[in-house]
């Protein structure tokens, strides 16, 4: 498996579109598409909890090549809190309930669209990190807070650092 | 650094500020491709799903099984 590339991006954007899939990038994965730079392995969705929207992410995953047991159709429709998927194209988590984030319609109602990209705001990615307070989000955290200062700065000037290229 | 700049961006170390102008000026595909990367993570790659029903649960999986060195510890 190599890593996530931006044509899998892409592909995991439009087939989520396709079948009408609520979800947002979150986590370091969600800073890179707003122009964070730094590494990072996984791409994490954090996805509306609703069997129906379950059932589309499902569909949408069967349809990217991930090779789901209908046992495992079942965990996403029911919305278990983190389902790791290692069985398609690229690696995924999916996250139903992150730290720090009380219900996806308010991290929703300030989400950031990157290229069609939905993308969590940088101040819940930080709030999600600060809560999870794991050392790797210790880690990452300082450059994350400078970055969103550094976006701030951005927008107070007019400039609009997500503005499609 | 202008007189223009935010007070918030003042405090930001120069070498990241540069870093940050220099993401914000190269395209999207370009980002994704230095960021997401790949390498092998003990315990954590070694199975093709798992799916843990509260957050509680997967956090006490990762202090429990994957190495600490990887990082996935509370502090």
């Amino acid at each position: 498996m190599g890593a996530f590339d931006y044509a899998q991006a892409t592909d995991i954007r439009d087939a989520l579109a396709r079948h009408g899939v609520k979800y947002m990038f979150i986590g370091k994965s969600g800073a890179v598409l707003l122009g964070f730079p730094d590494t990072t392995q996984d791409a994490d969705l954090f996805v509306d909890r609703s069997a129906e929207n379950g059932r589309a992410l499902a569909n949408a995953l069967k349809e990217l090549g991930f090779e789901l047991t209908d046992e495992q159709r079942v965990d996403l429709e029911a919305g278990k809190d983190v389902v790791q998927l290692k069985n398609g194209p690229f690696d995924l988590d999916v996250i139903y309930a992150p730290d720090g984030i009380e219900h996806f319609a308010v991290a929703w109602e300030r989400h950031v669209d990157v290229q069609g990209f939905p993308v969590c705001h940088i101040d819940d990615i930080i709030a999600s990190k600060e809560a999870a307070n794991r050392v790797r989000d210790r880690e990452s955290l300082p450059r994350l807070r400078a970055f969103r200062d550094w976006l701030r700065g951005q927008q107070s000037r007019g400039i609009d650092p997500h503005e499609s290229r | 650094m202008t007189t223009q700049e935010d007070p918030l961006s003042l405090s930001i170390p120069d070498d990241w500020r540069q870093e940050f102008a220099a993401a914000a000026r190269r395209p999207l595909a370009t980002r994704v491709r230095y960021a997401f990367i790949h390498t092998y993570r003990p315990v954590l790659d070694d199975a093709p799903y798992r799916a843990f029903a509260t957050l509680d649960e997967y956090r006490a999986w990762c202090e429990t099984y994957l190495p600490s060195w990887l990082g996935y510890g509370r502090v």
